[in-house]
């Protein structure tokens, strides 16, 4: 039977806008210095092994990861980077406890989106160069033809995408981490300006700044160290297709066998009755209800149903993103899964602050690696 | 932790660009795809025989089961709208002061399909399944590109 495997320490830098007061490595040594303290580790002593992970246009540098290890406290030390979403290197921090390469393991996500003077235009440079690129379109096109289809593979409406905005916006107002907090109506969503139809501009979740780090540890470790386990039950991650012209529109295949991966491994069989609550990814409105559904935590075409009687609700039977979601807190590029699985973490050690769920043990959190990607990852976390 | 600046004319940037340029081979079934568009103004389809999975654009491989692909078949660039989008902003970011309709097509006879724009048309008039066809550049135009098709248009 392998180690159990736990998140033993968390931490993260300002959430912010924009952050012009500081640098991407500052940002990066204040979350780390965090989640050390979290932990009680000394990084230039006992973590064994770093994982970043990040995407070098993202950064404006190539080869990015040679300028990781410094302000995480592993100079000399093994460190890679993995382009992709903090879950991913999350269940590399949990392979490499595993097979005993190492005990203790740092894993960290940033976004410095402000940054960035021309966004769009490096994801555009993700689509396909000779068959997409060409276009020259804002690379948001692409979620609005998967919504538009979304909406008419289930039958879900744009009313009820814009409840997804005003639940997870206003979650966000009680989650001093969110940027976005806001007390909207469904007519305010649907009002603003019209941005790529069926979405509007308040359908879609806006950048923030920010930096987490977290601290993996071995079973055998995580007891002598200071920060409360949280346990690794489950992860998987899967990519479906990076061609627009085979991949499927309306449902999010990727996130689907993301978690019959981590469900296999955690031992779970029916999602609702098995976990409490989610973060899964909202970075478009309609993104939250094609997830869940794509999760099996309800039948395809009913995630809407669920957040209008209120059971995806702060205080319905499976609360999804009572953190605010990327909606409420800002898109943090590839930090977002990590983020989710902050607040999976704060909430089953009870630390969650007025956002505190009652009597949860068990969650989900679930990231999408944004347009124009079909990569998914899952990640099942669990109290002692 | 961090001292934080107070003062906002202490903050220091430095600015930078990174001139990219590149050539993207479009390979031995990309050759076929854009040679037909070029030449016959048509769209080209192969098959798995392994899966029977059908490609639009053809590719050599197939993603499924990792068969090479076969039986590269000319097809009439009709099909119907899979999913349409009116875009209101431009690669900027900026808002365009005429909205762009995109649409995936998936072609008639094939399992797969174009993204592309929609012309001749307004906005509230598509829906998904209208029936379109590409409209090509001029042959003397054409480049073997994806632009060799200018928009696609509904079929009267
Ligand atoms: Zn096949």
């Amino acid at each position: 039977m392998p180690e159990r495997v736990a998140i033993v320490g968390v931490g993260h830098s300002d959430i912010r806008s924009i952050t012009p007061g500081v640098s991407y490595k500052e940002l990066m040594f204040e979350a780390a210095t965090r989640a050390y303290e979290d932990a009680g580790v000394n990084p230039r002593r006992d973590v064994d092994s770093f994982i970043s992970v990040s995407e070098d246009f993202w950064e404006g540098t190539s080869i990015f990861d040679e300028y990781v290890p410094d302000q995480l406290g592993g100079a000399l030390r093994p460190v890679h980077t993995v382009t992709g979403d903090g879950i991913q290197a999350l269940g590399c921090a949990a392979m490499l406890i595993r097979t005993g390469r190492a005990r203790i393991v740092a894993v960290e996500g940033h976004s410095k989106h402000s940054d960035m003077r021309t966004p769009y235009h490096i994801q555009e440079f993700a689509f396909d160069p000779i068959f997409n690129r060409p276009l020259g379109a804002h690379p948001h096109y692409l979620a609005g033809l998967e919504m538009n289809r979304y909406l008419f593979e289930t039958g879900t409406t744009r009313e009820q995408c814009a409840m997804v905005v005003r639940k997870n916006r206003s979650c966000a107002i009680s989650n001093p981490r969110a940027v976005y907090g806001a007390r909207l109506s469904v007519e305010d969503v649907l009002a603003s300006p019209p941005a790529f139809y069926p979405l509007t501009e308040l359908d879609i979740a806006r950048p923030a700044d920010g930096c987490f780090v977290m601290v993996v540890a071995a079973e055998s470790v995580a007891g002598d160290l200071a920060g409360e386990p949280v346990w690794i039950a489950g992860y998987g991650w899967c990519t479906e297709t990076p061609s627009l012209e085979s991949r499927e529109w309306g449902e999010a295949v990727y996130a689907r066998l993301a978690a019959q991966q981590a469900y296999r491994m955690a031992g779970i069989t029916d999602p609702f009755r098995d976990l409490d609550f989610a973060e899964v990814d909202d970075s478009f409105s309609y993104k939250e209800l094609q997830h869940l559904e794509a999760l099996r935590v309800c039948r395809p075409g009913e995630a809407a149903d669920m957040l209008e009687d209120g059971v995806t609700g702060p205080d319905g039977d499976f609360p999804v993103n009572v953190s605010g979601g990327s909606l409420g807190v800002g898109h943090l590029l590839e930090a977002t899964g990590l983020h989710r699985v902050y607040e999976v973490v704060l909430q089953l050690r009870g630390q969650a602050g007025s956002s505190q769920l009652a009597g949860v043990e068990r969650g989900l959190a679930q990231s999408w690696r944004n347009l124009p990607t079909t990569t998914g990852c899952v990640i099942i976390l669990e109290k002692g | 932790m961090l001292e934080r600046i107070t003062n906002p004319e202490e903050v220091r940037t430095w600015s930078g660009a990174v001139p990219i340029e590149h050539v993207y081979t479009v390979g031995v079934a990309g050759e076929v795809f854009f040679r037909a568009i070029k030449d016959r103004g048509r769209l080209v389809a192969c098959v798995c025989p392994d899966c029977g999975t059908d490609y639009l654009p053809p590719r050599l491989y197939c993603e499924r089961c990792f068969a090479k692909t076969a039986d590269y078949r000319d097809l009439e660039a009709r099909g119907t709208v899979h999913t349409f989008t009116v875009a209101h902003f431009d690669l900027d970011g900026r808002r365009l002061a005429t909205p762009e309709l995109y649409a995936f097509v998936r072609i008639n006879g094939s399992g797969g399909g174009i993204v592309h724009r929609l012309g001749e048309v307004a906005a509230s008039d598509v829906y998904i399944g209208m029936e379109v066809e590409a409209v090509f550049l001029p042959p003397a135009r054409r480049t073997g590109s994806i632009l060799d098709i200018a928009y696609f248009k509904p079929v009267v």
